[in-house]
């Protein structure tokens, strides 16, 4: 019993609990939920979703935040249209461009953010406009017209197999899984390895509990909070890709609207937005559990798809005020027991 | 110090208005005939909504939290104005829904954060959510458009000088929010709180009230700037007003409002707000497709926060600096006189 309510302790484990019971209320409404096929495909869907709240994970761990990463979904993607279509550019020699072009997007920000002290927050927003609007430039530099979208990437086969640059979005590995699924894990496990298991992911922490003891004790804190703004910007860049070659179309508007969600994911997965707390799994199945959601309540209870804000949004409030009670039960009980300790 | 600090905050909204007028001369020196008191006036006509949402947060940032969902609320109240209006319903009506759906919002949002102590940007990203939800429900998923009366005329009758009557009725709002925030006891709490909140509830300040508040206003403020787009327009459709709330706080900073707060007041969020507004309409005068928007409006923020941050930085060196020279100098000649009394 006591290690029962030990477990429950741990935020891992509820999100668990709350994933497994979406999975049976989904299954039990209808039992065409449970396709493996189409499940991944969904996680597919908002892959952009997934992988970029991984990386904000870092930023908002050291008490920053990130609203820019998805301007840079569209800046790769159309990046990656332009040299591709309209200067010729080797399909993989754009790809490493884009990235490039993400990492000083990110740097740039991340300059800002460490070394000049402004609020993140503020940085990240005129991120988010500068860089959609370089995006939108460069879509108009293309003979394309900006709102079809650059497509017909390479390549898909006369047998219908997706190869090159269009398998890492539409390829499956195994003979299952969806090869942005794939990356996903790999990124998953690159970055809890990072952020749990190296020095670097030490010191993040220890900017987001105390930035001033971190500079004392000799962390290089505008160095380490500048490369989180990288990171992102470069985890951006990489779902930019991935989305770019599922759907085969470059747009400079790609993942707008991705923002909200990112960071419901982030600290809905148990991440402090004041900093110094979170962990990469957390922010992981807080993922799924979005995608599922937005995944299963169409399918089993009839919503619309362009209402799926209501119920994310209402899981997100439930959550955070829930954690807010909860941590204040736990509080006072923690003062009782220690002044009734006092007192004996 | 007292001085310094007063010129300083002055400053604050003087460099925004010094931008909007450094834009204006740089677009008329580029086309001459953008320097026309009817082009300039009408940048400042069509930034109604924009004005009405960034004094509506600029209450909120003040006390230093932030609310994200006031592009919602205004979507919200947008779409039921739009509703009335096709059944040609009274303003008056629209403006008392548009107030109740403001209030409600803005309480929800306000216990939320005052009294469960949620983040502020964490708990305001889920009523968006659920707000945007309720656009989608009232409206039933469609555009709502064709208004039956004359709903839509409103917005281009002038009152006076080419300023039309939308614009007045906001001028007299940033005028009399200003007065309330830098005139009355009450008005200050909310710089008072978001200075130091602790201190301000050790002074007999109610963090909880002036918060409540803040995010009522917030709300309310969103709510109206609503049944103005919706008169506007002409058509809501259910994303009206999404990103809306990025803009009024970028116009916000512009406007020299912290945002961690206790700094700023309302004339600097509506010159911010006008800023906003009038980029695109500036860009078609100087040549330059409106595809520039997003990159100088970025490029805008960035700098004045970047500048501003280093000033800062600065100024509190400068102080520093002053203060320990003084003590020395202080030292230095405070020290023979006790040597001098010993002998």
């Amino acid at each position: 019993m006591k290690r029962l309510r030990g477990l429950l302790k741990n935020w891992e484990v509820i999100l668990l609990l709350l994933l497994a019971s979406e999975f049976i209320i989904f299954t039990l409404a209808n039992p065409k939920f449970l396709n493996p096929v189409s499940i991944l495909s969904s996680i597919t869907n908002y892959i952009g979703i997934c992988i970029i709240a991984l990386f904000v994970t870092f930023v908002m761990i050291t008490g920053g935040i990130d609203i820019q990463a998805p301007s840079i979904i569209g800046l790769t993607s159309i990046t990656i249209g332009v040299l591709w279509s309209d200067a010729g550019f080797n399909i993989w020699v754009a790809v490493i461009a884009a990235i490039v072009l993400s990492a000083l997007c990110g740097a740039l920000s991340g300059f800002f953010v460490a070394y000049c002290d402004v609020q993140p927050m503020v940085v990240t927003l005129g991120g988010s406009f500068l860089y959609s609007g370089l995006a939108l430039l460069i879509s108009s530099m293309s003979k394309t017209p900006a709102y079809q979208g650059i497509s017909k990437f390479p390549m898909k086969t006369e047998a219908g197999e997706f190869v090159s640059f269009r398998f890492l979005g539409k390829g499956t590995i195994f003979g299952f899984l969806p090869m942005p699924v794939f990356i996903y894990i790999v990124l998953i496990l690159i970055c809890w390895f990072l952020l749990h298991k190296t020095k670097y992911g030490r010191q993040i922490f220890l900017i987001g509990v105390n930035k001033q003891a971190a500079e004392y004790s000799g962390i290089h804190t505008k160095v380490i909070t500048m490369s989180t703004y990288i990171l992102t910007a470069i985890g951006a860049s990489i779902a930019g890709i991935l989305l770019t070659s599922n759907v085969d179309s470059a747009k400079y508007d790609l993942g707008s609207t991705f923002t909200l969600s990112i960071i419901t994911a982030v600290v809905m997965g148990g991440t402090l937005s004041t900093g110094g707390k979170g962990s990469i799994f957390g922010t992981a199945l807080a993922s799924l559990i979005i995608c599922i959601l937005r995944y299963g309540l169409p399918l089993c209870f009839g919503v619309s798809t362009q209402n799926l804000d209501l119920p994310v949004g209402a899981m997100l409030l439930a959550v955070v005020v829930g954690r807010a009670i909860m941590g204040r039960g736990l509080l006072s009980k923690y003062f009782k027991r220690n002044l009734g300790n006092k007192s004996q | 110090m007292k001085n310094i600090f007063n010129s300083l905050k002055s400053i604050r909204w003087i460099s925004g208005l010094l931008f909007l007028i450094a834009m204006i001369l740089i677009t008329g020196m580029a086309n001459p005939d953008f320097l026309s008191y009817k082009n300039i006036i009408s940048c400042f006509n069509a930034s109604v909504v924009f004005t009405l949402l960034a004094i509506g947060i600029s209450f909120v940032i003040m006390t230093g939290e932030i609310d994200v969902s006031i592009g919602a609320t205004m979507g919200l109240t947008a779409s039921i104005a739009g509703m009335i209006a096709q059944q040609d319903g009274s303003p008056v009506k629209m403006l008392l829904i548009a107030v109740v759906v403001g209030i409600a919002v803005g309480a929800a949002n306000g216990v939320g954060v005052a009294y469960f102590g949620v983040p502020s940007l964490i708990l305001t990203l889920g009523t968006n959510g659920i707000v945007r939800g309720l656009v989608y429900i009232v409206s039933d998923g469609k555009t709502v458009e064709n208004y039956a009366g004359t709903f839509t005329n409103y917005g281009e009758k002038v009152a006076a000088f080419g300023i039309t009557y939308y614009y007045a009725v906001v001028i007299a709002v940033v005028l009399i929010t200003h007065f309330l925030l830098t005139r009355t006891a009450k008005g200050r709490h909310f710089i008072a709180v978001g200075d130091n909140n602790l201190g301000a509830e050790l002074v007999g300040i109610s963090v909880f009230k002036t918060k409540m508040l803040a995010y009522m206003l917030s709300g309310i403020f969103a709510a109206i700037a609503g049944v103005a787009f919706a008169s506007k327009y002409g058509q809501v459709n259910i994303v009206a007003g999404a990103g809306y709330e990025m803009s009024a706080i970028a116009a916000c900073v512009l406007g020299g409002i912290s945002l961690s707060g206790g700094l700023g007041n309302t004339i600097g969020a509506a010159i911010g707000a006008v800023i906003m507004s009038s980029v695109s309409r500036m860009l078609v005068f100087i040549g330059l497709s409106s595809n520039f928007n997003n990159t100088i409006t970025g490029v805008l923020l960035i700098t004045i926060v970047v500048v501003d941050a280093l000033t800062q930085k600065n100024s509190i060196e400068k102080a520093r600096r002053k203060r320990l020279l003084q003590r020395t100098a202080h030292s230095a000649g405070s020290m023979p006189e006790p040597e001098k009394g010993g002998e």
